[in-house]
This record gives structure tokens, C-alpha cells and sequence, in this order.
């Protein structure tokens, strides 16, 4: 049930479109025709583009709002998790729908601007519309990676490093930073990972001439019909996705160093 | 200063809250808005709520979340723990790969997860419907629950088994009573997990459904075209249930503590009963308001079975006819005439329906209707001469008109100049006077009749290099004036005179022209698609007799009225047409509502799979070129 779909997609990305599995020839044509037509490659680009912003976004916003949680007392600690958690319980088309009364030409979202002198551009069908959408759908499980991380500290390592004399810059960097990366880190995958093959939030928020790499594919399923195009499509998104997550747990072992490295591997053999 | 920063820290906490509950609380507020408008809040109603219980489809879908959720979490959390502790048993490498494997999905992204699904379920042609969506729904749980149960079992003492083993236990109650215990908090937070994504799961669910099941999401995301509150109005009972749930699930464990500290174990089941019965509670009150009052008459206690599009039924006539017949309606909805012909295709038995022109013609080629028993039907001779007899069903054999049409372009009086559109036709959307002031209509075979006509071609030619010139001729027209490419949205953005110009149907530019009088149509001379929508009766029709009333009734001057003056597109009923045309009418001096029948460059779609798959391609390109612009 979990291999058997990859596979089927692997295989029907190398077929010719001919929708059947009995009588099919293999052919790499479906590669070729996503690698040398610079439309398909720029909406990629601008796929993995606003991804890295979005995820950029949700580090910056992200990080102190989990900062600031895990140092308030353990009560509003949960009340603040719950709130946070909440509207995740919510369908998340739902959420992105409501956005769009909000941001709509004379919604709030423009009289504010308005009152505060920013003009009167268009805010829906933009690619600021579709950021805010992705940062506001993603950002919880972002502050929520990060928190447990910055909560499961051993706090007595912060005191130690104050009674060493560090000022609370330093503790801040060489403590607190280096020991909630991996809650970084997790969160980037989880913002990340959703982000570049989304295809309802810009398709609610950035309107229908808005295209990202989520959409090339539901249109060759949905409204073309030709499955081996679209497989090919979602094989090349799945691979730069599995590049892309090695990459950055490569560069989160070379930091963490040989030290930590060494002890997990010890508790791993314990086990 | 550290002050300062605690400040600083209540205010980000503050306005993040805000961030995240300001579209919650708007969509709760504004479901009760007694206009149609998302943008200000006109005094308080609940038609919303009573238009969402009306609808079928609206609560078929809240019913099929609930159902396919609570089933999903059942049988991914049975198996997922099944699974996590057989892996705690099983050698080293055997758990890592499986580990792995499991990461997969989760790792992966969720489109290519679902299409993964829907390839397996073609493949070995399991029609889609509600099964494969719970199979899939179960396939994307059970990982999530494995992930939240492994630890919990690699904390777990392995001898604790096996000393219950020596004492008398059968492996059975071993696990049951020695295991489980241990490791609930692990099953029910996977439970949780798995609950969650079940029921806010839109990709997944949108690729391997089928047959017309639809999810809350799914619903949301094909209605969110055009402007329904009804959407703000199920959205804020699905909050309240949520809330519900939740309160349930944060309260019963606390409550069951304080009786089991009362009581014993004797409350403890008790807690469970009165959670159970919490639950079905819940359920039943949302079960008791789909059941309504049935009237009497004739056809009592029969069903009618009605599939037509959305937002294209008057306001009374369903309730009318129930009421003169006896007889009930269940009214379903498409979107496109593809998704119908899919679903009738597939053997799904309607008494009427509603497809366009070629759709028609298609369905009379592979001999999916029945005729019409023309003795039965008392409708024809109030029909328009124009609607009748057209090429798709000589001799109206199959087919009764419901709604008929033009294309053309609607525009602003105030920025947009007559004759540029009389020198211009189609072309205008190629003037770059007009940039970003245009909309596309977001249909391949709208667009490329617009592109063919302006052409000078036939809109059903089969020419290849035809239809690549139309191709050109749509980039060019994207590169020169950067539309916005919609769908249903242009009637209301219209209908505010947010842009200049359009490609709209007729009826929806008589719906705009009503709201706006600043908005014209016009049809080019080069030739436009005259259209239409008709009732037919498929062959697997349950109901036949009574199927030829609704048409009668439908065609009859009190049904057309209600339609046409409800929905605005033109009536094929003529008195109807003539009066809602006519001095003190609802669509007087509105040229849009009165379709074209005198220029011989207007033609009719005919039915052609092969170019239709090459202009779906091609009109997705243009999307593409649009969206790189």
C-alpha cells in the first residue's frame, strides 16, 4: 500500500501516454518534454522560489513566537499550544477560502492598508496573497517543532553558561541556537515540503493564471487526462524533494558534530 | 529592558493569535451576513444556514467526512499498532527498512502520494467512490500512527510479555492487558493524529474519489468559484464540531479520573458509555436534520432523481414540484459535463439530466438515452423556434431544452470604447490598450472558440494546424494583456466593474448587467457558440413518467419563470423569454438575455474526443505561458 503507488508512478512516468498497463512501450519522452520547455522549468523555479521564501518566513516569524512560548510559565505554555494547535483542527481549505473575503478588493485587509497609507494595490490573485497563504496554512508546525525542541532543553545548561559568565547573547547563540536546530530543521522540512507542491492555495489565493508545480500536475490528471506526463511531473518533484531533505540532514549532522553522532549511535545499539 | 523584551514577547504572542483566528472569525461572522457580499457585513440572517441544510450535496459531503474520518482512524489505528508492535519484535534490519518505508510518505510529497493511490486503484480497476477513498484515507493514516505507538513500545520493558506469558497469560491477553495499558497514551495520540488528517485531508482525497463522493474539502474547493456563504455557514458548524470533539477529548479523561478516584473501576466503563453516548448523540441530532417533511399528491413516496449543474434551479421550483406532484426531489450537482458524463457512465441511475449540446450528441452516439415519449410531453409547442431541432438532436427525439445561450464579451460601458470592440471582435483580447484589464474564461473549449472564431475558422475544426494557430493567436493574447484566467468568479467581479472586459455565457452577463448597469455585451460578427442545455432521460431511468412530468413542469410558464428570472440565463420557454425581455421585465433592454439566431457564423459544438484531448493540452500551455508572464 505504501511502495506499490511509487512504483506505479515510477512506471507509468517512463510509458507513453497511452493510459493502460497491458501493451505500453517505455520511453523517457515525458522527461524530455519537462527538461527542454523552459515553461515548465520556470514555474519549478518559481515553485522551489516562493517555497524558500515561505519557509525563510516561517523560520523568522516562527522562532521567536516558539522562543517566547517555551519561556512563559508551564500553564500558559499549554493554553498558548493549544491556541496555536487549534485552528489546525480546521480544514485547511476552509481557512485559505476565508482569506480570500479578507483580502479581496474593499475586505479588511484593504481598508487597513488603506487607513494606514499603503495604498490600494490589489491584494488577491498575487503572489504576496499565495506567500500569506502558505505562511499562515504552514507556520504552526514550524512554532510547534521548534517549541519542543527549546522545551525538551536542559535548562540547567543555560544557568551554567550564565554562571560561566556568558552574556545573554552568548548563551542565546552558542546554548539555546545550536541545541533547538534540530527543531529548525524538522520544521523546515515540514514548511517546506508542503509548500513547493501545493496547488489549492495558489490556486484560491493567486487565481487561475497562477501556476505553481502542484497545479502542472493536477491539470495533467484532472483535466487532461494524460497520467504518464503528470508521473513524470510528480517523479521529478519527489526526487528534488528527497534531495533536497538529504541535503539539509547532511548539513545538520556536520554541524551537530562527531561528539553527538557518536553518543546516538551508541543508544541506537543499545536498543 | 527585560521588561522590555517580555513586552515585546506578549505582543508577537498576541498578534500571532490574531493571525491565526482572524479568518476563523471572520468566516463565523460573515455566515451570518444577510448579503451575499465577503466584504461588508450587512445585518444579521440565517438564510445561509437554512440554503446549507437544503443542500444535499453540502451535507452528503459534511456526512462523508465525518463517516470516512471516524472509519479511517478506527481501522489505521487497529492496524498501525498491530503493526508497530509486530516490528518491536521482529529482527533489527527488518525494523529499519520497514521504518523507512513507513517515512515515505510522510517525507514525500502529498500530491505525489496521491497520485500514487489513484495510479494503484486505475490499475487494478477499483472504481472510484467512496471505498478507495477510505482505502486511501486508511493508507495515509496507518504510518502516522506507527510513528506515535513505535516509541511508546521501545520504552516498553520486552520481558514485561514474557513474565506475563509465565504467569498463565495467553499471548492475547498479554498484549491486552499487559501491553495496551502501557502503551495507550502512544495509540490514542496516533488515534488523534490520524482522526486530524482524515478529516482535513483535501489532496488525497481529491485525487482518488470518484462517482460523486465528495469530502467537506473537495465540496469547498469546486464551489469556491463563485461567492457562497453557505460555504462560511457549514465551515462555522464544522469549527462548532470540532470544538465539541475537542472539549470531549480534553474533558472525558479528566472526568473518568475523578470517577475512577470516586468509584473504581465500576465508573470507568461508565465514563466510556457516557462518552459513547456524547458521541452518538452528536451524530444522531446531525442525522435528524437531513430527514424533512414529506408532502402528498399523486407520485407519493416516489423519488425523482435530478442532476444538473450548480446554481442553476430556481428558487421555489424543486419545492413546487414536490408539492404538486406528491413526489420528492433529490437534486445532485456537477460542474463540468464531464464530471456528469463520468458519473452516468459508471452506471449511477438519474431520472433527468441536464448536459450541454455535444454532451447530448455524445451520449445519443453511445446510446446512453432514452427517447422521449413526445405523447407525454405538452412542452414543445411553447418552446422558441431558435432552441428547437438543433443538430446535436434532430427532431428533439432525446432532448428537451432547459437553457439556451451565447458567448460573448461583457464589458464596461465607461472603459471600454463600442468601436473598438465592433473593429476588434475577439481581438480586443489581443489589445494591449487593455492590459490587465481582461478576464479569460478558465474552459479549454470556450477559449478556443473564441481563438478559432477570431481566426475566422470553424470552432469544431479538426485541423491541426488550425488549432496550434488558435494556440498562438491565445498566447499572443495572453503576452499582450496578462488576464486574469477564471472561472465563475467573473460574474461577481463584473457585476463590481473590477475589470474592463470578458469572456462570459449569456446568462451570466445578464446577471451582471442586472447588478451593473454600466455593463454591455457584445457578440463579434466573426461568429460566436450558440449553446444550449437540455433535459434528457438516461436509459437506466428509474422513474420515467414521472421524469416526463418534471420536464413539463420545468418547461411550463411557472417553472421557466422561476428559473430564468432566478438564474438569468434565457429561457427557452418563449412567453417566458418575451416577458422577462419586455417592458417592466426582469432582463429589460439587456441584449445578453436574447441569444443571436441571425448570424450564420454561429455554430453549435459537435462531440470530438481527438481534439479535445489536443486542446486540453493546449490550452493548458497557455496557462502555463500566462503564469510565467
Amino acid at each position: 500500500m505504501i511502495v506499490l503507488p511509487m512504483l506505479l508512478i515510477a512506471f507509468y512516468s517512463v510509458t507513453d501516454s497511452g493510459n493502460g498497463i497491458v501493451d505500453v512501450s517505455f520511453t523517457f519522452d515525458n522527461y524530455k518534454r519537462f527538461f527542454t520547455d523552459p515553461d515548465f522549468l520556470i514555474v519549478l523555479w518559481r515553485s522551489v522560489k516562493i517555497a524558500i521564501k515561505t519557509t525563510i518566513i516561517c523560520v523568522i516569524l516562527g522562532y521567536p513566537i516558539a522562543y517566547f512560548i517555551a519561556g512563559s510559565k508551564p500553564r500558559t505554555q499549554g493554553v498558548l499550544i493549544l491556541l496555536v494547535t487549534l485552528p489546525m483542527w480546521i480544514n485547511m481549505l476552509v481557512r485559505t477560502y476565508a482569506w480570500i473575503g479578507i483580502l479581496s478588493e474593499g475586505g479588511i485587509a484593504q481598508k487597513l492598508l488603506q487607513l494606514i497609507g499603503l495604498g490600494n494595490g490589489d491584494l488577491l490573485y498575487t503572489e504576496g496573497a499565495v506567500m500569506l497563504g502558505m505562511v499562515y496554512n504552514f507556520i504552526p508546525f514550524m512554532i510547534l517543532q521548534i517549541n519542543s525542541a527549546l522545551s525538551k532543553m536542559d535548562k540547567s545548561l543555560i544557568e551554567a553558561g550564565a554562571d560561566l559568565g556568558a552574556s545573554k547573547f552568548q548563551i542565546f547563540k552558542r546554548i539555546v541556537l545550536p541545541l533547538s536546530m534540530p527543531g529548525v530543521i524538522s520544521g523546515i522540512t515540514l514548511v517546506f515540503l508542503p509548500a513547493v507542491s501545493s496547488f489549492f492555495i495558489p490556486k484560491l489565493l493567486g487565481g487561475g493564471q497562477y501556476f505553481l508545480i502542484g497545479n502542472v500536475i493536477e491539470n495533467q490528471f484532472i483535466t487532461v487526462g494524460e497520467w504518464s506526463f503528470g508521473s513524470a511531473v510528480s517523479m521529478i518533484i519527489a526526487v528534488i524533494m528527497m534531495i533536497s531533505i538529504w541535503a539539509v540532514r547532511s548539513i545538520e549532522n556536520r554541524n551537530s558534530g562527531v561528539k553527538r553522532n557518536r553518543k546516538a549511535r551508541v543508544s541506537d545499539e543499545e536498543r | 529592558m527585560k521588561k522590555d523584551r517580555r513586552i515585546f514577547g506578549k505582543v508577537l504572542i498576541v498578534l500571532t493569535i490574531l493571525f491565526f483566528y482572524l479568518p476563523i472569525v471572520y468566516m463565523v461572522v460573515f455566515s451570518f451576513n444577510s448579503s451575499k457580499s465577503l466584504t461588508s457585513f450587512e445585518g444579521f440572517s440565517m438564510q445561509w444556514y437554512v440554503k446549507m441544510l437544503e443542500s444535499h450535496d453540502m451535507m452528503t459531503s459534511l456526512y462523508t467526512t465525518i463517516i470516512v474520518a471516524i472509519l479511517a482512524t478506527l481501522i489505521s489505528t487497529f492496524v498501525g499498532t498491530i503493526t508497530a508492535i509486530g516490528l518491536s519484535k521482529s529482527r533489527k534490519a527488518v525494523r529499519n527498512l520497514v521504518s523507512q518505508i513507513n517515512d515515505f510518505p510522510i517525507m514525500n510529497p502529498e500530491i505525489v502520494t496521491a497520485i500514487g493511490l489513484m495510479l494503484l486503484f486505475i490499475t487494478f480497476s477499483i472504481n472510484k467512490g467512496f471505498m478507495t477513498l477510505l482505502l486511501a484515507h486508511i493508507a495515509f493514516c496507518i504510518p502516522y500512527v506507527i510513528l506515535s505507538v513505535m516509541p511508546k513500545i521501545r520504552t516498553l520493558d520486552p520481558n514485561l510479555a514474557d513474565a506475563a506469558m509465565d504467569l498463565g497469560a495467553t499471548p492475547w491477553q498479554a498484549i491486552r492487558k499487559v501491553i495496551m495499558p502501557q502503551i495507550a497514551p502512544g495509540i490514542f495520540a496516533g488515534a488523534i493524529i490520524a482522526f486530524t488528517m482524515s478529516f482535513d485531508d483535501f489532496i488525497i482525497s481529491y485525487f482518488v474519489t470518484g462517482d460523486g463522493v465528495k469530502n467537506l474539502s473537495i465540496m469547498v474547493y469546486t464551489m469556491s468559484k463563485r461567492v457562497n456563504p453557505s460555504i462560511n455557514a457549514i465551515s462555522t458548524l464544522v469549527v462548532v464540531l470540532i470544538t465539541i470533539v475537542l472539549i470531549l477529548v480534553n474533558v472525558i479523561p479528566a472526568i473518568r479520573k475523578k470517577m475512577m478516584k470516586e468509584e473504581k473501576i465500576a465508573s470507568h466503563r461508565g465514563a466510556k458509555v457516557t462518552a459513547g453516548i456524547l458521541v452518538v448523540a452528536v451524530l444522531i441530532g446531525f442525522f435528524g436534520i437531513r430527514h424533512v417533511v414529506t408532502p402528498t399528491g399523486e407520485y407519493e413516496g416516489q423519488t425523482l432523481h435530478v442532476y444538473n449543474w450548480g446554481e442553476y434551479t430556481g428558487e421555489n421550483i424543486i419545492g413546487d414540484f414536490e408539492e404538486a406532484t406528491g413526489a420528492k426531489v433529490v437534486l445532485d450537482i456537477f460542474d463540468s459535463n464531464e464530471q456528469m458524463y463520468i458519473k452516468v457512465a459508471n452506471g449511477e441511475s438519474y431520472d433527468v439530466l441536464v448536459p450541454s449540446d455535444y454532451m447530448i450528441q455524445r451520449l445519443i452516439e453511445e446510446d446512453r438515452l432514452q427517447p422521449l415519449d413526445h405523447d407525454k410531453l405538452d412542452c414543445f409547442e411553447k418552446l422558441s423556434e431558435g432552441v428547437l431541432d438543433l443538430s446535436y438532436d434532430p427532431g428533439n427525439k432525446y432532448s428537451v431544452p432547459y437553457f439556451w445561450g451565447t458567448v460573448g464579451i461583457v464589458y464596461d460601458k465607461t472603459k471600454v470604447d463600442i468601436e473598438d470592440l465592433e473593429r476588434e471582435g475577439f481581438n480586443i483580447f489581443k489589445d494591449p490598450k487593455y492590459r490587465g484589464e481582461t478576464y479569460l474564461y478558465d474552459s479549454e473549449r470556450d477559449s478556443f472558440m473564441m481563438a478559432l472564431k477570431a481566426l475566422g475558422y470553424s470552432m469544431n475544426t479538426d485541423s491541426e494546424a488550425e488549432l496550434n494557430e488558435a494556440y498562438e493567436w491565445l498566447v499572443e493574447c495572453v503576452e499582450n494583456t496578462d488576464p486574469e484566467i477564471v472561472t465563475d468568479e467573473i460574474i461577481d467581479n463584473m457585476a463590481q466593474g473590477r475589470k474592463a472586459l470578458g469572456l462570459i455565457y449569456s446568462g451570466d452577463a445578464s446577471y451582471v448587467m442586472a447588478e451593473n448597469p454600466d455593463m454591455g455585451y457584445y457578440m463579434p460578427e466573426s461568429g460566436t457558440n450558440l449553446w444550449s442545455d437540455a433535459m434528457v432521460i438516461p436509459k437506466n431511468a428509474q422513474n420515467v413518467d414521472l421524469a416526463h412530468e418534471f420536464i413539463n413542469f420545468v418547461s411550463a410558464y411557472e417553472g421557466a419563470m422561476d428559473n430564468s428570472s432566478y438564474v438569468g440565463y434565457t429561457s427557452p420557454n418563449e412567453e417566458v423569454m418575451n416577458e422577462l425581455k419586455g417592458p417592466g421585465g426582469d432582463y429589460e433592454g439587456i441584449n445578453a438575455y436574447v441569444p443571436r439566431t441571425d448570424n450564420e457564423n454561429d455554430e453549435i459544438f459537435t462531440y470530438n474526443e481527438d481534439t479535445r484531448v489536443i486542446i486540453s493540452n493546449l490550452w493548458s500551455k497557455v496557462k502555463l505561458a500566462a503564469s510565467n508572464n
